[in-house]
C-alpha cells in the first residue's frame, strides 16, 4: 500500500519544479490542479484561427477523464497536429539472442487464427438475412471497386459491384491512419448514419475494416452531386442570369428540407450542407450525403475539427456565423443556414464569398448583413428572374441569430415549396441533363491515385508511390506486412521538417532527411533553375495506377513545385503527373500527406496544377499562386516588413513548372 | 380516465393493446404484419406520453408512473427487447428511446426502473446478446449504455459471464457493431470507477486473458481501441493496484516496445502511453529492469526519433524527455 501512495505522491509530486536529478518524479502536470486545468483549458479555447479548426470541443469531457495521468490521455487527444499525419515508417524487428544483451523487442506472436469476429459475422448475416433476404458482405474480396467517384483527404469513394448481390453500390474508403481525429467520433457519426432510414438521406448498407481502411458501403447514386450538376450546366449554357428555374430549386430543397428534418429528429446536425454534398439517383431522387471531403462523418463533435478544418481548406462559404464564432457551440439552425446559402448556390451556380480566400470569407460572414442573390452578383439585376417568395425564404434561412431561423419543419411550410414538383420531373429537368457517370469518374479519376498508398523508397532509392490494393496480397495480416516490409525495406518518405524518423533500433542511423540529401538533389539538378540557394529536397512519385481506373498510357509529365519550407528555405518537389491517370487533387493530397505541404495549400496547388496541366498547350509551362498557408500564418503572427508576400522570390507564392 | 380526451387511450390501455401486438408478433402467424403495424402504433403512443411532440407537452408524472408500473407488471419492457427484431426500423428506435426514458425515471433519489431491472437480469443479458443480431445490436447498444450508467445494472452485466463475450463482440466484422459493442465495453469498465477497478482486480487473469487478444488483432480497429483504453484504464488511479500488476510483467513490457514499432503512427502513440507507465514505475521489479537495461541505449535513440514532428504537443515532449532521462539513467541492481 505504501508503494502506491508513493507512486501517486511522486507523480503528483511535480508540476513544481522537482529537480532533474530525483529522476523519480515524472514531469506531469498534477490532474485536478489548478495549474493542469487551466492548461487543459488553454487548449480548449485557442484563438480563432486554431478554433476553427475544432469547433466543438468543450470542456466538460475534461471531467470524464481523471486519474494519474488521465487528464493527458484527454489532452492528446485534443490535439490538433497541423497537416496530415504522415504515415509511420515501417518497423524491422531484428531479434538477435533470445539471452544475450542485445535481446531487441521481440517481433509480434504470429496468429494465424480463426477470426471470432468473422464467424459471429456470418452468424450475424443469418440471422439478419430473414429480413432483408442476402445482407451485405463485410468483405472487401465480395466487392469490385470501379471508378472513382470521389475523392478527400482522408477518404476516397469509389462506385462498386457487390459480387453476392449483383448490386451497384457506392464505397467510402477512409484511411484510419490519417484520420486525425478521434476514433470515437467516427464510430458515433457512422452510427448516426446508420440510424437513418429516410428516403432523402444516404442509405448506408454496411462498413467494415480493411487493413487501416475503414470501407463504408452505400447506396450509389448515379446521377452525382448538385454541385457536378451545376457545374455541367454552367459549361454547357448560359447561366449568367441564373443557373436554375425555381421550380427545380423548390423541388430540389424541399427533398433536401425532408431529409433534414428526419435528421434532425433523429438529435443529428449535418453541418456541411451545400450542393456538393446533396446527391441525385437515376430516379430522380435526392439523397443528403457527402461523397467530398468528410462532411458526412463530421457531424459529430470533435469530428467537426476535421470537417472545418477542410471546409476551411476550400471555402467556409457554406458555414453559419455561429460557427464560425464558436462562443456557444451550435445546433440544427446551423444546417439552416448552409441550407440558405445552397439555395443561393442553386441560382447563381456558387455561394456567395466564393471568390475570397478562406480569412476573408470569415470576416465578410461575420461582419456584413447576410448575403443574398445579389451579394455575388456582377450587375445589377443580374438574376432578376427570381420572386420574392425565394428570396424571402433565404432571407428567412440566412439570419444571423440562429434562433430567429425557421426549423426545416417550419420551412417546409414557406410558400415557395408550393413550387416544387416531383421526382419525375427532376429526372427530366436534372439527371439526364447532368454529366453522365462516365463523365464524372473520369474527371475523378483524372484526380486521385488513391488514398491508401504510399510515397515510399523501394531498395534502389527510388520514390515510389504504391497503392496498398496493388502491393499487398489480398489475405495478408500485419505480420505478413511486416515480412514483406522486410524482403524490400523501403522507408516511408520522412518529413522534411523533422529531425529524424524513427528506424530500427540496430541501426542508430536516422535515414537521410529528403532536404538534406545531395545525391538526389544532383541526380535532378539539370532541371532546376536558380532561385534558391537551399537544398533542394527532391521527390519523384511516380504514380501506379488505381485498380479500377480506366487506364490511358499518356506519357507522364514532369513537373517541379517550387516553394519555400518552413525553414524559408527553397525546395524544389519533383514529380510526374500521368494524363488520365493521376489527379491534381491526388497529386496536392500526396504532398499534405508527405508532409511537404501544408494542408491549407492543397487546393491552391491541385487548382494550379490542374490548370497547368489543362493549359500547357496555350498558356505558359509555369504557374505561380499565392500561398493560403502564409497568409494564415501572417494572419496569425502580424505581418513582418521583410515578409511581405513577394511573387519573385516565392516568398508567401509557390510555383509549379513543366520541367520537359 | 378523466386525465385524457375521448381520443386518447390510458396508460393501461396503450400497454395492454401494445403487449397484445407484440404477442402476436410473437407468434407470427398471419396478422403478423398487422401486429408490426399495431406494436409501431402504440410505440408512437408511449414515446409521445413520455417525450410529447411539437404539438403537445409530455404527460404528467402521475401519468408517466402509471405507465412505468403498468410497463413493470405486464413483463413488456422484456417482451420488447426479445422481439426486437421483429419490429420496424423506426419501432426499433422507439423501444430504446422508451426504455432509456423509463430507466431514467426518478422518485426523489430512486430510480424505481433500476430497481425493476435489478429483479429481471434477463433484460440485460438479453440486451448484451442483442450484439449477436446486425438488426438490432445497435438498438440494444443504446439500451446498454444507458443501463450501464448505473452502477447496480454495470454490476450484474460485469460479473456475468456473458460479459465475456464483449470480447468476441467488439471484433466483428461490421465496423458500427463493433464499435458500438467497444463504447459499451469501455462504459462498463470505465464508468464507475470503484466498481470498475475491484472488477479487474478480482478478474485480473481472465480479463487481461482476453484482453491480450484483442490487442494481437488482426483489426487494425480492434488493436487500436482496445490499446488506447489500456492506457486509460491502467493511467486511471483508481486502478492502481491492476496498474502495479500489469507493469510487473515483462511480458507486457515486450508487448508494449513492440507495438511502439507498429507500422501505425496512432499504434505507436497508443503505445507510448502505456509504455511510459512501465518507465515512470519507480519499483520496477528485476525482469523489466533487467529489458529496460538491455535496450538501454536503443531506447534512448528510439524515443529521440520518436514522433518528433510532433514538436506542439508539449505534454508529449516532457513525457517524452522525462523517459529519455529516466532510460539513460537506469543502473542494474546489485544482486544480493
Amino acid at each position: 500500500m505504501s508503494a502506491s501512495t508513493d507512486f501517486i505522491s511522486l507523480c503528483r509530486l511535480q508540476t513544481s519544479n522537482s529537480s532533474p536529478g530525483d529522476g523519480v518524479s515524472l514531469p506531469l502536470p498534477i490532474p485536478n490542479s489548478p495549474v493542469s486545468v487551466a492548461r487543459a483549458r488553454a487548449r480548449v479555447h485557442p484563438p480563432l484561427l486554431h478554433t476553427l479548426s475544432h469547433p466543438l470541443t468543450r470542456g466538460p469531457s475534461f471531467q470524464e477523464h481523471s486519474g494519474i495521468f488521465g487528464h493527458l490521455t484527454v489532452g492528446r487527444h485534443r490535439k490538433i497536429s497541423p497537416g496530415v499525419v504522415q504515415p509511420g515508417s515501417p518497423g524491422i524487428f531484428r531479434r538477435k539472442s533470445s539471452t544475450g544483451a542485445e535481446l531487441v523487442f521481440p517481433a509480434p506472436k504470429s496468429r494465424p487464427r480463426p477470426s471470432v469476429g468473422d464467424i459471429l459475422a456470418t452468424k450475424m448475416a443469418q440471422s439478419g438475412a430473414g429480413a432483408t433476404g442476402l445482407g451485405w458482405p463485410n468483405t472487401k474480396e465480395d466487392y469490385e471497386l470501379k471508378e472513382v467517384i470521389g475523392v478527400g483527404a482522408t477518404a476516397v469513394v469509389h462506385g462498386a459491384f457487390c459480387k453476392p448481390r449483383q448490386e451497384k453500390c457506392a464505397i467510402k474508403r477512409i484511411n484510419l491512419e490519417k484520420w486525425n481525429t478521434s476514433m470515437d467520433e467516427l464510430l458515433k457519426e457512422i452510427q448516426a448514419m446508420s440510424s437513418c432510414n429516410h428516403e432523402n438521406v444516404v442509405t448506408y448498407y454496411t462498413s467494415f475494416v480493411v487493413r487501416e481502411e475503414l470501407w463504408l458501403v452505400l447506396r450509389l447514386l448515379e446521377g452525382g452531386s448538385l454541385l457536378d450538376i451545376i457545374k455541367h450546366k454552367m459549361k454547357s449554357s448560359n447561366c449568367k442570369h441564373g443557373v436554375f428555374d425555381e421550380a427545380t430549386i423548390a423541388t430540389v430543397l424541399k427533398e433536401v428540407l425532408k431529409g433534414l428534418e428526419y435528421f434532425h429528429s433523429n438529435g443529428q446536425i449535418h453541418r456541411d450542407v451545400k450542393a456538393g454534398n446533396i446527391l441525385l439517383g437515376e430516379d430522380g431522387t435526392v439523397q443528403i450525403a457527402d461523397f467530398g471531403v468528410s462532411a458526412w462523418l463530421a457531424t459529430g463533435r470533435d469530428l467537426s475539427r476535421q470537417k472545418v478544418r477542410h471546409t476551411f481548406v476550400g471555402t467556409p462559404c457554406w458555414m453559419a456565423p455561429e460557427v464560425m464564432e464558436q462562443d456557444h457551440g451550435y445546433d440544427f439552425k446551423a444546417d439552416i443556414w448552409s441550407f440558405g446559402i445552397t439555395a443561393i448556390e442553386m441560382a447563381t451556380g456558387t455561394a456567395p464569398y466564393h471568390k475570397y480566400p478562406p480569412m476573408k470569407v470569415l470576416m465578410l460572414t461575420l461582419q456584413n448583413d447576410p448575403p443574398s442573390l445579389d451579394t455575388g452578383a456582377e450587375e445589377k439585376d443580374q438574376y432578376k428572374v427570381y420572386g420574392k417568395t425565394f428570396r424571402k425564404m433565404i432571407v428567412d434561412c440566412l439570419q444571423k441569430d440562429p434562433t430567429k431561423r425557421p426549423s426545416a419543419t417550419e420551412l417546409l411550410k414557406h410558400p415557395f415549396f408550393k413550387k416544387a414538383k416531383d421526382r419525375k420531373f427532376l429526372q427530366q429537368t436534372l439527371v439526364t441533363m447532368g454529366p453522365s457517370i462516365e463523365t464524372r469518374s473520369q474527371k475523378a479519376s483524372k484526380r486521385q491515385p488513391g488514398t491508401s498508398g504510399r510515397l515510399h523508397r523501394t531498395v534502389t532509392g527510388e520514390w515510389v508511390w504504391s497503392d496498398d490494393e496493388e502491393n499487398a496480397s489480398s489475405q495478408e495480416d500485419s505480420d505478413d506486412e511486416v515480412h514483406i516490409r522486410k524482403e524490400k525495406p523501403m522507408n516511408l518518405l520522412v518529413n522534411q521538417g523533422s529531425s529524424g524518423s524513427e528506424e530500427e533500433l540496430n541501426d542508430g542511423k536516422p535515414e537521410p532527411v529528403i532536404n538534406s540529401t545531395p545525391s538526389h538533389t544532383a541526380q535532378n539538378s539539370s532541371t532546376t533553375s536558380s532561385t534558391g540557394s537551399g537544398p533542394t529536397p527532391v521527390l519523384e512519385s511516380q504514380t501506379a495506377p488505381v485498380t479500377a481506373a480506366p487506364l490511358n498510357h499518356a506519357v507522364p509529365i514532369n513537373l517541379v513545385l517550387r516553394m519555400r519550407n518552413a525553414k524559408r528555405e527553397l525546395n524544389d518537389i519533383r514529380f510526374e503527373f500521368a494524363v488520365g491517370k493521376d489527379s491534381a487533387e491526388g497529386i496536392a493530397s500526396e504532398l499534405v500527406s508527405a508532409s511537404l505541404v501544408d494542408g491549407h495549400d492543397m487546393v491552391a496547388i491541385a487548382a494550379n496544377l490542374q490548370k497547368l496541366i489543362d493549359n500547357a498547350a496555350t498558356a505558359g509551362k509555369n504557374i505561380t499562386f499565392p500561398l493560403v498557408s502564409y497568409q494564415m500564418a501572417q494572419a496569425n503572427t502580424g505581418t513582418n516588413p521583410a515578409d511581405i508576400p513577394d511573387e519573385k522570390t516565392l516568398i508567401g507564392f509557390a510555383q509549379i513548372s513543366i520541367t520537359d | 380516465m378523466p386525465l385524457f380526451g375521448k381520443s386518447q387511450k390510458s396508460p393501461a390501455e396503450v400497454v395492454k393493446s401494445l403487449k397484445e401486438a407484440v404477442t402476436a408478433l410473437e407468434r407470427g402467424d398471419k396478422k403478423a404484419e398487422k401486429a408490426q403495424e399495431d406494436v409501431s402504433k402504440n410505440l408512437v403512443l408511449i414515446k409521445n406520453m413520455l417525450y410529447g411532440t411539437s404539438d403537445t407537452e409530455p404527460q404528467t408524472d402521475i401519468v408517466v408512473a402509471q405507465l412505468a408500473q403498468e410497463l413493470y407488471n405486464s413483463n413488456l419492457l422484456l417482451m420488447l427487447i426479445q422481439n426486437l427484431a421483429r419490429i420496424d426500423f423506426e419501432g426499433k428506435k422507439d423501444v430504446a428511446q422508451v426504455f432509456n426514458n423509463i430507466l431514467r425515471r426518478q422518485i426523489g433519489t430512486r430510480s424505481p426502473t433500476v430497481e425493476y431491472i435489478c429483479t429481471k437480469p434477463e433484460i440485460l443479458f438479453t440486451l448484451m446478446r442483442g450484439y449477436e443480431h446486425q438488426d438490432i445490436a445497435l438498438n440494444c447498444g443504446t439500451m446498454l449504455r444507458e443501463c450501464a450508467r448505473y452502477e447496480a445494472l454495470a454490476k450484474i452485466m460485469l460479473y456475468s459471464d456473458d460479459f465475456y463475450n464483449f470480447f468476441n463482440y467488439v471484433e466483428v466484422s461490421t465496423f458500427d457493431i463493433a464499435s458500438d459493442a467497444f463504447s459499451t465495453f469501455k462504459e462498463l469498465l470505465t464508468r464507475h470507477k470503484i466498481l470498475g477497478a475491484e472488477f479487474l482486480e478480482a478478474n485480473y487473469d481472465k480479463v487481461f486473458g482476453h484482453y491480450q487478444r484483442l490487442l494481437n488483432s488482426e483489426n487494425y480497429v480492434t488493436r487500436r481501441q482496445s490499446l488506447k483504453l489500456l492506457g486509460e484504464l491502467l493511467l486511471d488511479r483508481h486502478n492502481f493496484s491492476v496498474m502495479t500488476r500489469y507493469i510487473s510483467n515483462p511480458d507486457n513490457l515486450k508487448l508494449m516496445m513492440n507495438m511502439l514499432r507498429e507500422k501505425s503512427r496512432n499504434i505507436q502513440f497508443e503505445a507510448f502511453h502505456v509504455f511510459k507507465v512501465f518507465v515512470a514505475n519507480p519499483n520496477k521489479p528485476k525482469p523489466i529492469l533487467d529489458i529496460l537495461l538491455r535496450n538501454q541505449d536503443k531506447l534512448v535513440e528510439f524515443l529521440t526519433r520518436f514522433h518528433t514532428d510532433r514538436s506542439e504537443d508539449e505534454q508529449f515532449n516532457d513525457e517524452k524527455a522525462y523517459l529519455i532521462r529516466q532510460i539513460q539513467e537506469l543502473r542494474a541492481v546489485p544482486d544480493h
